[in-house]
């Protein structure tokens, strides 16, 4: 029953929490939550691209390439940003422009599309060793670079003109937080994939940020949400065998839900 | 040391095509108290940012003779609150302490008790734990007003400060700037001037370009306003001081 399968898939959603805690709630804070499904969907361009690459040019790991596009991707709401332009509508133009590019990689890589499908649903149970290390050497830099940077990116998303006047340059570390949530996006997708990541980094943050009395107080029980969310996503779908994402983001929901109930 | 307070020569902004404020030139003595006022989109806050430099502008200025980003540390600002993100559940007190956690990393009793002292002052400091994003408007103006405080600056730049206080709120903040303007220069853009017409030095009537500044009695008359506002409006002498009509408290 404790198969080396349910072991990564217990260890991927403990790691995925952690993911949920910083990159969800700084999200929240940021009200940006579009960006995740933004870069989500970019990552599947990026993901194409590659196996294209690794078919006509030399061996590369598709999901490397899918970071590379999504950081990118990132990067460039960043600039769009620097040019005054709404964050959203910046948003909405790179998934645009990284749809067209998936589709248009997607058709030329043909009867392999299936592998960049594999990453729009994911699977928690299927985890290799690989997965694994992605997942954590992600989670090391997003909350390394947290722990340096949290009050700068904090005070940019907070009140950007005084920080500005206090010497942060908003722009640059709001940029960071961007390149943070593709990271953390793109780590997330072998798991829960495209559709479903939105359901795993946001919703525990937003469920959290409703009854949380501080911040500190927001990332530890949108940790808290998210892993009760995966682990009897996971449990449940011994009963009922279907995907355990699907189970963990009906539960994350679910107790979102609740949360109408204080007050 | 210096004494030259704020020089302003030849400011000029653009957003874009956009002139939003062409040839500015003022000289702010130290200490003094100034009141910018002019339409929506006089460009007051643009103002107030090219004196920050964190707008690129062309022209020059200088803060006792040196460029403000080499003084950041003896200004504080109060930004429009418009700009601020209430979506964050983020603490009075880390609100407060702001402008000393954005520069160190452990912070001091000493610092602590700077940020109660100025929450006091600000009659804020039962919610030092609080959430400032479940704070009322007027109540938030008030706590960013503390931390505007907290490096004991030599200048205060104010935007709007008094937007939406209630009255006794906006006169307690009024007595407290009038109080702290000894040693300082205050720059403060609001949309009503008569309850500062006491405290007020200078007066910059701003619209794109500086229509015209000096003192209240000089500077605030029927033709000036009716050339900064493009409508007519009434001016109320009273023992040397004036009142633009139609606005609402008095000191
Ligand atoms: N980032 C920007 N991009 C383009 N135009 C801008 C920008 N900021 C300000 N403007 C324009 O510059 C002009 C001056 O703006 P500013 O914010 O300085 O006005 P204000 O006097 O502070 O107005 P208010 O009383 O409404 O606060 C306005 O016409 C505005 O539309
Ligand atoms: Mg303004």
């Amino acid at each position: 029953m404790f198969s080396i399968f349910l072991i990564r898939a217990i260890i991927a959603v403990i790691l995925i929490s952690i993911v949920a805690a910083t990159i969800g709630s700084f999200s929240v804070f940021r009200g940006s939550t579009f960006l995740v499904s933004g870069i989500a969907h970019g990552a599947l361009a990026g993901a194409a691209l590659g196996i294209y690459i690794a078919l006509t040019f030399f061996s590369v790991e598709p999901l490397l390439v899918a970071m590379l596009f999504s950081v990118l991707f990132a990067l460039s709401i960043g600039y769009f940003m620097y040019q005054k332009e709404n964050v959203d509508v910046a948003i909405g133009i790179m998934f645009a422009f990284s749809m067209s590019l998936a589709v248009l990689f997607l058709s030329m890589i043909r009867e392999y599309a299936s592998v960049a499908w594999g990453l729009i649903i994911g699977d928690l149970l299927l985890l290799t060793e690989d997965d694994i290390n992605l997942l954590i050497a992600s989670v090391i830099t997003i909350v390394l670079l947290f722990l340096i940077f949290y009050r700068k990116i904090l005070f940019s998303i907070f009140d950007p003109d005084s920080a500005e006047a206090m010497g942060i340059r908003p722009i640059y570390y709001e940029t960071l937080l961007f390149v943070l949530i593709a990271i953390g996006v793109v780590s997330l997708l072998k798991c829960v994939g495209v559709i479903l990541v939105y359901a795993l980094l946001i919703v525990p943050a937003a469920a959290s940020k409703r009854i949380a009395g501080n911040i500190s107080a927001c990332i530890g029980l949108a940790f808290i949400i998210a892993l009760i969310s995966g682990l009897l996503g996971i449990y449940l779908s011994f009963f009922i065998s279907v995907a355990p994402s699907s189970l963990a983001g009906l539960v994350a929901t679910a107790i979102y839900a609740l949360t109408f109930l204080k007050r | 040391m210096f004494q030259q307070g704020i020089e302003i020569k030849n400011l000029t902004v653009r957003y874009g095509d956009y002139v939003a404020l062409e040839d500015v030139n003022l000289r702010i003595r130290h200490p003094s108290f100034v009141v910018v006022i002019g339409p929506n989109g006089a460009g007051k806050t643009t103002l107030l940012k090219s004196i920050l430099d964190l707008i690129p502008h062309e022209g020059n200025i200088r803060i006792f003779g040196k460029r403000p980003k080499e003084i950041r540390n003896i200004i504080g600002y109060l930004p429009q609150r418009e700009r601020i993100n209430t979506n964050i559940p983020i603490l009075v007190r880390d609100v407060v302490l702001m402008p000393v956690s954005a520069r160190k990393f452990v912070m001091s009793k000493n610092d602590t008790k700077k940020a109660k002292k100025y929450l006091k002052i600000v009659g804020m400091e039962d919610y030092w734990n609080h959430r400032f994003d479940a704070l009322s408007g007027g109540q938030q103006q008030r706590v960013l007003f503390a931390r505007t405080l907290m490096n004991e600056p030599h200048i205060l730049i104010l935007d709007e400060p008094f937007s939406g206080t209630d009255v006794a709120t906006k006169m307690s903040l009024i007595k407290l700037l009038h109080k702290i303007s000894k040693n300082k220069t205050i720059i403060l853009v609001t949309h009503d001037i008569n309850p500062l017409v006491e405290c007020t030095d200078v007066v910059v009537l701003l619209r794109r370009r500086v229509i015209s500044y000096g003192l209240v009695a000089d500077t605030i008359t029927e033709e000036n306003l009716e050339k900064l506002y493009g409508a007519r409006v009434p001016v109320i002498r009273r023992e040397k001081i004036c009142y633009v009509a139609g606005s609402d408290v008095h000191v």
